[in-house]
């Protein structure tokens, strides 16, 4: 059975103090709705890795379902760390497949300008094992930086070699009004930002902002001109830091990379552009090399040439990704996924890649122990 | 830290214990409740020598909340004797002579602490192992 997506709708990342987790959900919502037309969800699946934790609006479905005036919709809230919009859209997918809707409204939605950013980074830092890492400090952001340490040294790179993931994404953002940092990055930024943990800098890291993107997925007709989700997968593997970190893999990547395609019917090189996790430059280059574009080790080699550049063979993060666009962690899924559509769409201004027929999206949670990925087309 | 979940932790957080599966040997820490290698559920206690070597480190100059008070820290993956690797933080050394392959042990020290008038964590760090004269 073919999905469609029927209507996409995003705000612009940013640090939204006049709004709260719920407005801007509702606004992403109330965008996908008017875009797809008259159409009145059977579900409501909302995706939100932090906001719980944050102590905000919890079971945040139901609140978003009342808030757009549905009273007999379905509700679910998704968190699956910074993998929650795949999955929501995933869910949605089965919802329909199954038979029991024709019609579900996703959002993606996280606020996350309301903390402190030690707070925020503790809060993203429960997605990783509380036990083991969380709980004696560690974080994404220092996982990213002992992965990023290994791989320099496992593949004699200097950290000058990084500077490349994040040239592209803002060269990306540069022309995209919705992004939070929309500029280009030259490489003297880039080795003059701060260090947060070595070899690690600011300039490697996605910056968190509040966020919300939607979609809405119905029932495929066989005439449809809508962009259809052709393929899915959500895969895990060992939890926690340390085997990215020592293995430079990304094994739940890879499998749901290939899981994906292969229900697509398609091949990695029938893909126009793909959306891969770039919560920091590290997670980006082992992602680059999970789903096969790069062997490992080559990943930043490859970055270094047009290839993924809009005008390139393979374009990746088409609107910054969420290095330039920003990082609103449960809603992250989703904003790649809306991008992805508009690019298939044609509706991508100045973002638009020519001849645009399949996309490749993947989120990553929990440094990479679960990979949820989409193939458009 | 609550106080409950930092009791529980004790065996780990202050003896290094893990387990070891009774039925394949497979030795896991922390502790687990089903083998994921061949899925049994009984096990013994195991103390893991509290030796290893540096993997990879970091020095870390932005931490989370609680870990404010160590900054700059040295954050690192070593492996242990006994084969498991382990997210740790060193300690007793500048982090920048922190190198790969530095054999270190474990000691305990002071993790965190919840607020001025919280509960205060006591687990491990590991340290350069000290060197017999």
């Amino acid at each position: 059975m073919k999905i469609e997506i029927a209507g996409v709708g995003t705000t612009k990342s940013a640090e939204k103090w006049e709004l709260g987790l719920l407005d801007i959900a509702i606004k992403a919502a109330g965008k996908a709705l008017k875009d797809a037309g008259s159409v009145t969800p059977d579900a409501v699946i909302v995706a939100n890795a932090l906001g719980g934790a944050l102590g905000d609006q919890q079971n945040l479905a139901l609140h978003v379902a009342g808030g757009l005036g549905y009273s007999h919709a379905e509700t679910y809230s998704v968190c699956c760390d910074e993998a929650s919009g795949g999955a929501a859209v995933r869910l949605a997918s089965a919802l329909i497949r199954s038979g029991m809707h024709d019609t579900v409204l996703v959002v993606g939605a996280e606020k996350t300008s309301d903390a402190l950013p030690d707070m925020l980074e503790t809060v993203r830092s429960a997605g990783l094992d509380a036990a083991r890492e969380a709980s004696f400090g560690f974080s994404p952001t220092i996982a990213g930086a002992l992965g990023m340490q290994h791989y320099l040294s496992t593949y004699h790179l200097d950290k000058e070699a990084f500077y490349h993931i994040a040239r592209i994404a803002h060269q990306h953002g540069s022309t995209n009004r919705n992004a939070i940092f929309p500029w280009a990055l030259d490489r003297k930024q880039y080795l003059k930002s701060p260090i947060v943990a070595t070899p690690l800098s600011v300039c490697d890291n996605a910056p968190p902002c509040d966020g919300a993107a939607a979609a809405i997925l119905k029932k495929g007709s066989v005439q449809t001109s809508n962009v259809c989700i052709l393929g899915s997968a959500n895969t895990s593997d060992r939890k926690g830091i340390v085997f990215p970190i020592t293995s430079l893999q990304l094994p739940a990547a890879t499998q749901s990379a290939t899981m994906a395609l292969k229900e697509a019917g398609s091949q990695l090189s029938d893909m126009s552009l793909m959306e891969l996790h770039d919560a920091n430059t590290f997670l980006a280059a082992l992602s680059i090399e999970a789903v096969g574009l790069a062997q490992p080790g080559k990943a930043l080699e490859r970055a270094q040439t047009d290839d993924f550049l809009l005008t390139g063979t393979m374009p990746l993060w088409t609107f910054g990704g969420h290095k330039s666009r920003g990082l609103a962690p449960g809603a992250s899924g989703m904003y790649q996924l809306v991008e992805a559509v508009l690019e298939l769409r044609g509706d991508a201004g100045e973002n638009q890649i020519t001849n645009a027929n399949k996309a490749l999206v993947q989120c990553l949670g929990s440094f990479g122990a679960q990979a949820v990925t989409h193939v458009l087309g | 830290m609550q106080i409950a979940k930092s009791w529980r932790r004790q065996p780990s957080n202050l003896r290094l214990e893990g387990t070891r599966c009774t039925g394949c040997g497979q030795l896991e820490f922390p502790t687990v409740i089903r083998c994921a290698q061949c899925g049994e559920i009984e096990f013994e206690t195991y103390q893991f020598a509290g030796k290893g070597k540096v993997i990879v480190a970091s020095t870390v100059y932005e931490a989370t909340r609680d870990f404010g008070e160590h900054v700059p820290y040295c954050a690192a993956i070593i492996e242990l004797e006994e084969g498991i690797h382990l997210a740790t933080m060193i300690t007793d050394v500048d982090p920048a002579d922190v190198t790969v392959g530095m054999e270190v042990e474990m000691v305990t020290r002071r993790i965190a602490a919840q607020g001025d008038n919280g509960p205060i964590l006591y687990a491990y760090k590991f340290a350069p192992q000290l060197q017999i004269l």
